[in-house]
C-alpha cells in the first residue's frame, strides 16, 4: 500500500543476501521511490552475477564497492527491479517504479508479516509519512479518518488528551471498548499517549476482523493496533535527520450569536434581574461603554507548540542502532491552565551472529512529561470550570475586578464566576509528572531453515505523581475554610505507579513443498503481568509565609484546638495477570488459495475463581482471483477474495481509563468483607462485595468477507469489508433481589447481546501519474465506514427505562419531540407518548429516538499531489449521524440565568404577548423544567471538516547535495481549519452531550525536515 | 550453540511454571467470607457493622413529609414533593431505604448468627453471649420495621409481611416469597427470648440491652392491639426510665441529657454516615437543611404551620425544641401574604446537631414517653377514660412544666383523639405519625391534618387513614428481582 513500510523489511531481507566485498572502486547513491521522491530503505543492491550486496539504509543511501564494467541490480519488494551498469561515476541514484502487480507489499499481523497477495485477514496499515511532524501530542488524533472503521474521537483539547478508539462500532456496554495497542511488541495504555513521540513511529497497523485478532484471544475483541518504531538498517553509514515543527492554535468558532455587554445589560434591566436591572439608562450605557468583556478571550487564547526530533541511524555489518531524542512544549488553548511539555529519548537496536541464524532487537523509550491539566472541565462548577468562565460569564465584568490575593473578598454571586476562575488560575497548581519507559527485547534463532524459535519480553512502566495544591488565599479555600480556620488551602499528593510485562515464546515452522504448497505453522505461549502501587496524602493548611505548591515547608500540623489540619493518607497495591497458549497454522497453494486457524486458550486473573480458561479460535481464507488463468488481460492485477469467521474475547469487563485499567474489577467473582462501618467509634465489618461466582470474558464473534482489487494498472486500488460482530455474554446489570442481597439491587451478569454490522471501504485513484521528474502526481483518497448498532439481548432484566432496549442502538437518546412555543401562552409545547400536543410532560413521555452520538457514517477523504518539487495533501474528515445534546445552547437561551450568565441574541426573539409566533419561548414561561425530558436541545452534529492540509516544497536533490543535505524540505500545514456542520458550538465532534466542555483547537504549523 | 538450546528450554520452563502467578492472584487487603469471622473479637465487628445498617432518618422522612409534620421549605428545590403530595411509588427512595437499610442490618445479624457455632465460646463466653443477644435483637428490630411498613394491617395474622430471612443468603439471585404477619411475629419472639436469654451485660443506651428487648416488646404488642401485654411491658420500663423534665427534655436532642432514651443509634463524628449530605444519609437533621438549622443552613422543609400553630404562643418545652425560635421568620399574616413561602420560615430544631456537627443527632428509636402514651392507649383500649387522661396529664404537666388540667374524656374515641394529638407533638419528628394515624387514627377521628394555606398548594389536605398509601408499597427493586414477592395493593 504505502511503499515506505516496506523497509521492515529490512531486518527479514538481510537473511538473503551474501554480503562480500571485492576490491574495486567505491559506488554509492540514494533510491528514492519514483512516486513520490522519497528515500526507501532496505532495497537490496547487488552486483548482478554475483553475491555480493549490500542494502539501502534509512535514507535510502547506500555505498557499494564494484568494478567499473560490473551491473548492479536494485530490487525491493512491491518495486519493479532495476538494473544500471557502473560506469565511471561514483555516484548512482536510481528511483524506482512500483511494481505492476505490487502484491509482494508487507502486511503487519499478529506476531508475523506477510505479504499483501498472502495476507488473508483485513487490516490496513498506515505509514510514518501521515502521521509525522503533525502537531498533535498525541498520534490517536493524528490517526482520525484514516482508517475505514477506526472511529477516534478526542473530546478534549487537553495538550496529549486521551481519544476515544473504536474500531467497527462499540463492542461492550460496561466493558472496554478500545482496541488493544502494541508497540514494538509489548502490550501498552490505550489510554495514555501523551509522553510518547509520534515521530517515532515506522507504521501503525490496525487489526480488524477475526482472522486477525482471534490470536490476540481474550484482548482482541475491539481490534488491535501494532505499532512498529523505526530501526537502523546493517551495512549503513551514520545518518542524521531533523524535525521539527513550530505551531500555533486558536479556539475553533462557534455560532452561539452571543450578546455583548450593552445588550446583556439590557437583557437583565428588560428582565428585571441581575445588575443590569439596578441601573439608569444612563448609568446603563456608561457600563457597557467601559467594560465589554468577551470572556472566551481572556481563558483562551493564541497557543505556541514547538516540537523537535533528532533521529540518528547507523548500522555495521551485524549491528544497528536507531536513537532519537524528542523534545514538545505544547500551550492548551486554555492559557497557562493546560500545557504539556516532554522529553523522549528512544534507542532501538539491532543485531546478529554472522551466520544470521540468531538475531535480536531491542527497543527502549525513555519518556517524560509535564502536563497542567485542569480536571474539572464540562462539570457545573462555577469555582471550578474554567471554560464555564470563558463561556458563560457576562461581559459587563472586566478582569481587572480582579486583585490577585484578594479572593476571600470576592462576592459569591453566579455573575462573579469569572472572577472566582481567575482565582483559581492563579491560585491553583494541578500538574501531573509522568515517567513512560516502554522497552523490548526480542530475539529469534534459526534451527534449521524452516524451523525458527522466536522469544520476545517487554514491559510498559508508567509513574505518575499528581500534585493539587488549592493556596491558602485562595477564593475556594478561604470560602469553604472552617468557622475559625485563618489557614486553609490542601495538597494532594498522589504517586502512581504501575509497570506491565509480556513475554512471549514462539516456536516457527516454515516450509514449501512441491514449490506450490507453503505451510506455517506456530504455537505460542504468552504471559502477562501487570502491578500496581499507589499512595498519597491530603494535606490540610498552610502556613502563608513558608507556602510554595508542591513544598511542605509550610505545612500545618494537627493541635489540640481543633481537627482542621488532620491529613489524611491513602495507599495501594493492585496486581493482574495473563496467561495463554495458542498456535496458528497457514497454507498457501501457488498464491491462489489460502487458509488459515488460529486456536487460543487464555486464562485471566479476573475469572481464576469462575471460568479461568476460555478457547477463542478463527478461519480465514482467500482466493487470488487476479491468479487465475481466466483473469489473463483483464484490467486487475488485484482481485482478491478474503473470508474469515472467529472468536475473540474482551476479559476488560469494567470500561477504565487509565493506569488503573488493566486493575479494575479484579475479583468480582468473589464475596468478602471490607473493614470499617464504625458504631459507637469502633471499627465495624460490613459487607463488601457480593460476588458472581458464573463470571466470564465477553465473547466477539466476527464474520468479515473482503475484497481486494487493484485495476487499470494499479490506478485504482482499495478495498471492501462487509462484518458483523456479535458480542455475547454482555457483562451487564442483572436484577437481584435487595432483601436477600442486603440492600443491593444488581449485579453485573453476562447475559445481553450486542451487534455491530458495517461496511469498510478504502480506495484510492492516481488520477495523474508523473512520467518523468518534473510531472504531476495527484492520487485521491477515500476512506469510510457505515456501521450499525443493535442491541439483540438484554438478558432477564430487560430492558433498562428510558436507557437501552432491545432493538435499540447503544446509548439511545429518550426525549419527547418539542414542538415549539404556544403562541397562546408563551410556554413549551411538546408531543406527549401518545402523541397530543402538551405542555405538561414527565419522565414516562420520553421515547426512543433511534438517535445517539455514535456516526452512522464516517471516514475521510482528500488528495495527495505533488508537482516538480511542491506536495500538496489534504483531508476531509467527515460523521453523518451523529446527534447530541448542545446543552452550551441551552445555557446561552436560559432565562432563569439572566443576571448570572451570558445570553444568545436568540433570546430576543422570546414570546412576550399572546399571538406572537417564535421559536424561543417566554423567558417566564412556567413549564422550562419540561424540556429535560424533551429533544429541544437535541442537535445534528453531522460534520464535514478539513482536518488536515499540507502544503510543502522538497528542495530538489541536486542542491541538497551540494549545501551537504540528504534531503530538505519544508512545509506549512493547518490541523481542523475549516468545519462544516449544523452544530452550533465550537467543536462538532465529541460523544459527550458536554456543556463547558474544552474544545480541541484549530492550528496552524510551520515545519522543516532534513537530513546529513 | 548448544547454549541456545538450554537458555530455550529455560525459557520454556520459566512461562509455564510461572503461568499460575499469573492468573491466581488474591488481591492484597481482602477479607473472604470464610475467614471474616474466626473469633469473638470478629463477631463483634460484624455486630458493630449490623448496628452500622441501622438507620431509621427514612422512616422519619417519610412520615414528616407524607403526614402534616412539615411543609416545603424556603429553601426547598423539589425535595419530598411526591411524597407531600401523596405519591408513593415502588421506586420511592424512602421506601426502598427503609427495605433496604433493614435487610442489610438482617443480612449481616444472619451471617453472626450463622458464624457462631464455628467459633469457641470459651475464649470470651459472656462476650460471645453478648454479640450472639444483640445479633437476634437486630434481626427482631429490623424484622419488626419492615413489617411495620410494609403490612397492611398488624392485628391480622394472615396478612403479608415481607421477607421472613433467619440465615445468610446462599443463591444471590434467589425468589423468595413473602410471609405473614403470624410468622414474622412468632420469629421476633423467639429471637428476643433468645437475645433476652444471651445478654447480660448492659452496654449503654446506644446498644440493645434488655430494656431495649422489653420496649420492642411493648411496641409490637401495642400495634398488635395486645394492650394488656403492652401495658405491663410498658409500666415496668417506667419504673426506671422517668418522663424527662423541660431541660431534660431540650437537653436529650442535643444528645447530652439521656433520661427518657430506653435506646437510640449512636451518630458520631467520623462513623459511615459522617458527611453523607442532604436528606437523610442518617443523620435526621439534614432531613429539614442542608447545611445547619438556621435560617442561612438552607431549610428545605420546616414545620408546619398546622402543628407549630398548636404549639405557638405555649410554655409547651416542645415548641422550643421543634421550632428555632430565634432564627425563624414567623409572618402572622402567613394566610393572606403571598410571599410567605419566603417570609414565614418556620426552622426545625429537633436535631440540630451534637459533638459540633450541625445536623448530627443520635436517632432515638424509644424513649420513655412512648411508654407513656402506649399505657394511656391501653387504658383507653380498656375504656379507663381516666386513667388514660392522667397518663396524658402527667406527660402535659412535664412538658409545660406546670400543672395542666386532667383531660376530661366523655368516649374512647375522644380519648384516641386526645392521645394522637399528644403523639404528633411529643413524637413530632421521631417517624411515628404515619404509622399511628394507620393503626388508631379512625377509632380517635384524627386524619392528615395540613394548614389550609399548605394544602392549598399541594394536592390534597388529608387521606383516608384507610388508604393504601399507609402502606408502603414493595420496592421496585424487590418486585423485579423477586417475582415471588407480591406487591401490596394500591
Amino acid at each position: 500500500m504505502k511503499l515506505k513500510l516496506t523497509c521492515l523489511l529490512t531486518l527479514f531481507m538481510a537473511f538473503a543476501i551474501q554480503i562480500s566485498f571485492a576490491q574495486e572502486k567505491s559506488v554509492s547513491g540514494t533510491i528514492t521511490a519514483a512516486t513520490d521522491g522519497l528515500p526507501l530503505p532496505g532495497v537490496n543492491v547487488i552486483v548482478k552475477g554475483t553475491t555480493r550486496g549490500v542494502q539501502s539504509d534509512f535514507d535510502g543511501n547506500y555505498t557499494i564497492r564494484v568494478s567499473a564494467n560490473e551491473t548492479l541490480v536494485f530490487s525491493f519488494v512491491g518495486m519493479q527491479t532495476v538494473e544500471r551498469s557502473v560506469g565511471v561515476s561514483n555516484t548512482l541514484n536510481v528511483a524506482m517504479d512500483e511494481d505492476a502487480t505490487a502484491l509482494q507489499e508487507v502486511v503487519v499481523e499478529a506476531f508475523r508479516t506477510s505479504t499483501q497477495e498472502k495476507s488473508n485477514i483485513a487490516s490496513t496499515t498506515i505509514t510514518a509519512s501521515t502521521i509525522e511532524a503533525r502537531p498533535n501530542a498525541s498520534f490517536a488524533q493524528t490517526l482520525q479518518g484514516q482508517v475505514a472503521g477506526l472511529n477516534i474521537t478526542t473530546g478534549n483539547g487537553q495538550p496529549g488528551g486521551n481519544s476515544t478508539i473504536n474500531l467497527r462500532g462499540v463492542g461492550s456496554i460496561n466493558g472496554s471498548t478500545e482496541p488493544l495497542f502494541i508497540i514494538d511488541g509489548v502490550p501498552v495504555d490505550e489510554d495514555n499517549f501523551r509522553s510518547l513521540n509520534p515521530n517515532d513511529i515506522e507504521s501503525l497497523s490496525v487489526l480488524k476482523d477475526a482472522g486477525a485478532t482471534s490470536i490476540y484471544g481474550n484482548r482482541g475483541a475491539n481490534g488491535v493496533v501494532l505499532i512498529k518504531t523505526r530501526r537502523g538498517s546493517f551495512n549503513s553509514g551514520l545518518k542524521i535527520s531533523y524535525t521539527g515543527t513550530t505551531s500555533m492554535s486558536t479556539l475553533q468558532d462557534h455560532d452561539y450569536d452571543l450578546m455583548n455587554s450593552r445588550e446583556q445589560l439590557q437583557l437583565e434591566k428588560d428582565f428585571g434581574s441581575g445588575f443590569g436591572a439596578t441601573l439608569s439608562d444612563a448609568e446603563l450605557a456608561i457600563r457597557a461603554q467601559q467594560v465589554n468583556t468577551d470572556w472566551l478571550d481572556v481563558f483562551f487564547g493564541r497557543s505556541l507548540t514547538q516540537s523537535h526530533t533528532l533521529n540518528l541511524a547507523s548500522g555495521g555489518e551485524n549491528l544497528n542502532s536507531f536513537t532519537s531524542f524528542g523534545y514538545h512544549d505544547q500551550e492548551g488553548i486554555l492559557k497557562r491552565a493546560s500545557t504539556l511539555k516532554r522529553f523522549n529519548f528512544r534507542n532501538n537496536t539491532s543485531g546478529r551472529s554472522n551466520n544470521q541464524k540468531f538475531n535480536y532487537a531491542t527497543s527502549f523509550s525513555l519518556n517524560y512529561s509535564e502536563s497542567n491539566e485542569p480536571n474539572a472541565i464540562g462539570t457545573g462548577g462555577i469555582n471550578r470550570n474554567f471554560v464555564i468562565g470563558a463561556n458563560q460569564s457576562v461581559p459587563y465584568i472586566s478582569p481587572a475586578s480582579y486583585i490577585f490575593g484578594n479572593g476571600a473578598n470576592i462576592p459569591v454571586i453566579f455573575a462573579n464566576t469569572p472572577l472566582f476562575l481567575l482565582d483559581l488560575r492563579d491560585q491553583q497548581v494541578r500538574r501531573d509528572d509522568e515517567i513512560k519507559i516502554i522497552a523490548n527485547v526480542n530475539a529469534s534463532y534459526k534451527f534449521t531453515e524452516d524451523l525458527t524459535f522466536n522469544t520476545s519480553f517487554g514491559g510498559d512502566f508508567t509513574d505518575e505523581q499528581l500534585l493539587l495544591v488549592e493556596s491558602p488565599t485562595s477564593f475556594n479555600a478561604q470560602l469553604f475554610a472552617e468557622t475559625g480556620n485563618n489557614t486553609p488551602g490542601f495538597q494532594d499528593n498522589q504517586s502512581t505507579r504501575t509497570v506491565a510485562l509480556n513475554f512471549t515464546n514462539s516456536l516457527t515452522y516454515n516450509k514449501t513443498f512441491a514449490e506450490k504448497h507453503t505451510i506455517e505453522a506456530s504455537v505460542f505461549t504468552e504471559y502477562f503481568k501487570a502491578h500496581l502501587r499507589g499512595f498519597g496524602f491530603r494535606q490540610l493548611g498552610f502556613d502563608p509565609a513558608t507556602f510554595s505548591p508542591g513544598d511542605g515547608s509550610s505545612f500545618i500540623a494537627d493541635n489540640a484546638n481543633n481537627d482542621f489540619f488532620i491529613d489524611t493518607a491513602n495507599a495501594n497495591i493492585q496486581n493482574a495477570g495473563l496467561f495463554s497458549y495458542f498456535g496458528f497454522l497457514d497454507y498457501d497453494y501457488d498464491s491462489k488459495y489460502g487458509i488459515s486457524g488460529t486456536l487460543r486458550r487464555d486464562a485471566s486473573y479476573r475469572f481464576s475463581q469462575s471460568n479461568k480458561w476460555g478457547t477463542f479460535w478463527s478461519v480465514a481464507g482467500r482466493w487470488n482471483i487476479s491468479n487465475e488463468a481466466f483473469m489473463d488481460g483483464s484490467v486487475f492485477q488485484e482481485l482478491k477474495l478474503r473470508g474469515s469467521y472467529g472468536t475473540s474475547g474482551n476479559q476488560n469487563i469494567i470500561d477504565a481509563v487509565g493506569q488503573g485499567a488493566y486493575f479494575v474489577g479484579a475479583d468480582l467473582t468473589e464475596d468478602f468483607f471490607n473493614t470499617g462501618g464504625q458504631y459507637g467509634g469502633v471499627n465495624g465489618l460490613t459487607v463488601g462485595q457480593i460476588g458472581n461466582n458464573d463470571l466470564k470474558w465477553e465473547t466477539i464473534t466476527q464474520a468479515n468477507i473482503g475484497l481486494d482489487f487493484a485495476l487499470f494498472s494499479n490506478r485504482l486500488r482499495g478495498s471492501i469489508d462487509v462484518y458483523k460482530k456479535n458480542t455475547t455474554d454482555l457483562f451487564i446489570q442483572t436484577p437481584i433481589s435487595p432483601a436477600l442481597n442486603g440492600g443491593v439491587t444488581a449485579i453485573s451478569a453476562n447475559v445481553g447481546e450486542l451487534e455491530n454490522r458495517g461496511v469498510d471501504l478504502e480506495l484510492h485513484y492516481q488520477l495523474f501519474k508523473k512520467t518523468t521528474d518534473d510531472g504531476l502526481n495527484l492520487r485521491l483518497n477515500l476512506v469510510g465506514n457505515y456501521n450499525k448498532q443493535e442491541i439483540i439481548n438484554l438478558g432477564p432484566g430487560g430492558d433498562i427505562p428510558f436507557g437501552l432496549r432491545v432493538g435499540g442502538p447503544l446509548a439511545e437518546i429518550y426525549a419527547a419531540p418539542y414542538a415549539g412555543v404556544n403562541p397562546a401562552t408563551g410556554n413549551l409545547l411538546f408531543l406527549d407518548i401518545n402523541g397530543n400536543i402538551t405542555e405538561d410532560i414527565n419522565e414516562n413521555d420520553q421515547r426512543a429516538t433511534g438517535k445517539n452520538v455514535y456516526p452512522d457514517y464516517q471516514g475521510s477523504f482528500g488528495f495527495d499531489m505533488d508537482y516538480k518539487s511542491f506536495f500538496f495533501t489534504t483531508q476531509f474528515n467527515y460523521a453523518v449521524g451523529v446527534d447530541r445534546y448542545d446543552f452550551d445552547l441551552n445555557g446561552f437561551l436560559d432565562p432563569t440565568a439572566i443576571g448570572q450568565f451570558r445570553h444568545s441574541r436568540d433570546i430576543l426573539r422570546a414570546w412576550s404577548q399572546p399571538g406572537d409566533v417564535t421559536d424561543i419561548p417566554s423567558l417566564t414561561a412556567t413549564n422550562l423544567d419540561d424540556q429535560q425530558f424533551s429533544d429541544r436541545d437535541l442537535r445534528e452534529a453531522d460534520y464535514l471538516r478539513l482536518r488536515f492540509i499540507q502544503f510543502g516544497y522538497n528542495l530538489p536533490s541536486s542542491v541538497v547535495e551540494k549545501i551537504g543535505f540528504t534531503h530538505l524540505r519544508a512545509f506549512v500545514s493547518g490541523e481542523n481549519l475549516v468545519t462544516f456542520t449544523k452544530w452550533r458550538g465550537f467543536d462538532a465532534e465529541g460523544l459527550a452531550a458536554s456543556q463547558n466542555g474544552y474544545p480541541t483547537p484549530k492550528t496552524y504549523s510551520f515545519g522543516i525536515e532534513f537530513g546529513f | 550453540m548448544k547454549n541456545i538450546y538450554k537458555i530455550i528450554l529455560a525459557v520454556i520452563t520459566i512461562t509455564m511454571v510461572g503461568c499460575n502467578d499469573a492468573i491466581d492472584i488474591t488481591q492484597p487487603g481482602r477479607l473472604d467470607a470464610a475467614n471474616a469471622f474466626r473469633s469473638v473479637t470478629d463477631l463483634r465487628s460484624g455486630l458493630l457493622g449490623a448496628y452500622n445498617f441501622l438507620d431509621i432518618t427514612p422512616e422519619i422522612g417519610l412520615t414528616a413529609s407524607f403526614t402534616d409534620e412539615v411543609f416545603r421549605g424556603r429553601d426547598n428545590g423539589g425535595q419530598n414533593t411526591s411524597e407531600q403530595n401523596f405519591n408513593l411509588n415502588s421506586n420511592n427512595g424512602y421506601v426502598f431505604q427503609i427495605w433496604a437499610n433493614n435487610y442489610a442490618a438482617i443480612g449481616l445479624a444472619n451471617r453472626i448468627i450463622a458464624a457462631a457455632p464455628s467459633i469457641d465460646r470459651t475464649e470470651a463466653p459472656i462476650e460471645y453471649d453478648n454479640v450472639l443477644g444483640q445479633a437476634y435483637a437486630i434481626r427482631a428490630f429490623s424484622h419488626f420495621q419492615i413489617l411495620t411498613y410494609f403490612s397492611t394491617d398488624y392485628t391480622d395474622d394472615s396478612a403479608l409481611a415481607g421477607l421472613l430471612l433467619l440465615s445468610p443468603t446462599e443463591d444471590i439471585f434467589a425468589s423468595v416469597p413473602r410471609s405473614t404477619n403470624g410468622e414474622f411475629y412468632t420469629a421476633i419472639e423467639a429471637d428476643l427470648a433468645l437475645a433476652e436469654d444471651l445478654i447480660t451485660t448492659d452496654e449503654g443506651v446506644t446498644f440493645m440491652g434488655d430494656d431495649f428487648i422489653t420496649a420492642l416488646r411493648a411496641r409490637m404488642a401495642a400495634y398488635r392491639g395486645q394492650y394488656a401485654l403492652a401495658d405491663g411491658y410498658a409500666a415496668s420500663l417506667l419504673s426506671s426510665y422517668p418522663i424527662a423534665n423541660q431541660s431534660q427534655y431540650f437537653s436529650m436532642f442535643d444528645d447530652t441529657d439521656f433520661t427518657e432514651i430506653i435506646f437510640s443509634l449512636e451518630r458520631a463524628v467520623g462513623d459511615d454516615y459522617d458527611d453523607q449530605g442532604t436528606a437523610g444519609g442518617g443523620w435526621a437533621g439534614s432531613l429539614f437543611a442542608f447545611i445547619n438549622p438556621n435560617l442561612g443552613g438552607g431549610p428545605f422543609m420546616e414545620i408546619s404551620r398546622s402543628t407549630y400553630n398548636i404549639m405557638d404562643g405555649t410554655s409547651d418545652v416542645r415548641l422550643l425544641r421543634n421550632v428555632n425560635l430565634n432564627e425563624s421568620l414567623i409572618d402572622p399574616t402567613y394566610e393572606t401574604n403571598p410571599n410567605y413561602l419566603n417570609d414565614d420560615v418556620l426552622l426545625v430544631f429537633k436535631y440540630p446537631g451534637s459533638n459540633n456537627q450541625p445536623l448530627m443527632n443520635d436517632l432515638k428509636v424509644f424513649r420513655s414517653a412512648e411508654m407513656l402514651l402506649i399505657r394511656a392507649e391501653a387504658a383507653a383500649d380498656a375504656n379507663q377514660l381516666i386513667a388514660a387522661a392522667t397518663f396524658i396529664k402527667q406527660l402535659r404537666d412535664a412538658r409545660f412544666g406546670s400543672d395542666q388540667p386532667l383531660p376530661n374524656y366523655t368516649n374512647q374515641q375522644q380519648a384516641f383523639g386526645d392521645i394522637l394529638d399528644e403523639r404528633r407533638l411529643e413524637l413530632l419528628f421521631e417517624g411515628h405519625r404515619y404509622v399511628d394515624l394507620k393503626r388508631i387514627g379512625d377509632r380517635g377521628n384524627r386524619q392528615i391534618d395540613r394548614d389550609a394555606r399548605e394544602c392549598a398548594i399541594l394536592a390534597g389536605c388529608t387521606l383516608s387513614n384507610s388508604s393504601d398509601l399507609f402502606t408502603l408499597p414493595i420496592p421496585i427493586s424487590e418486585i423485579t428481582a423477586n417475582p415471588a414477592a407480591v406487591q401490596n395493593p394500591g
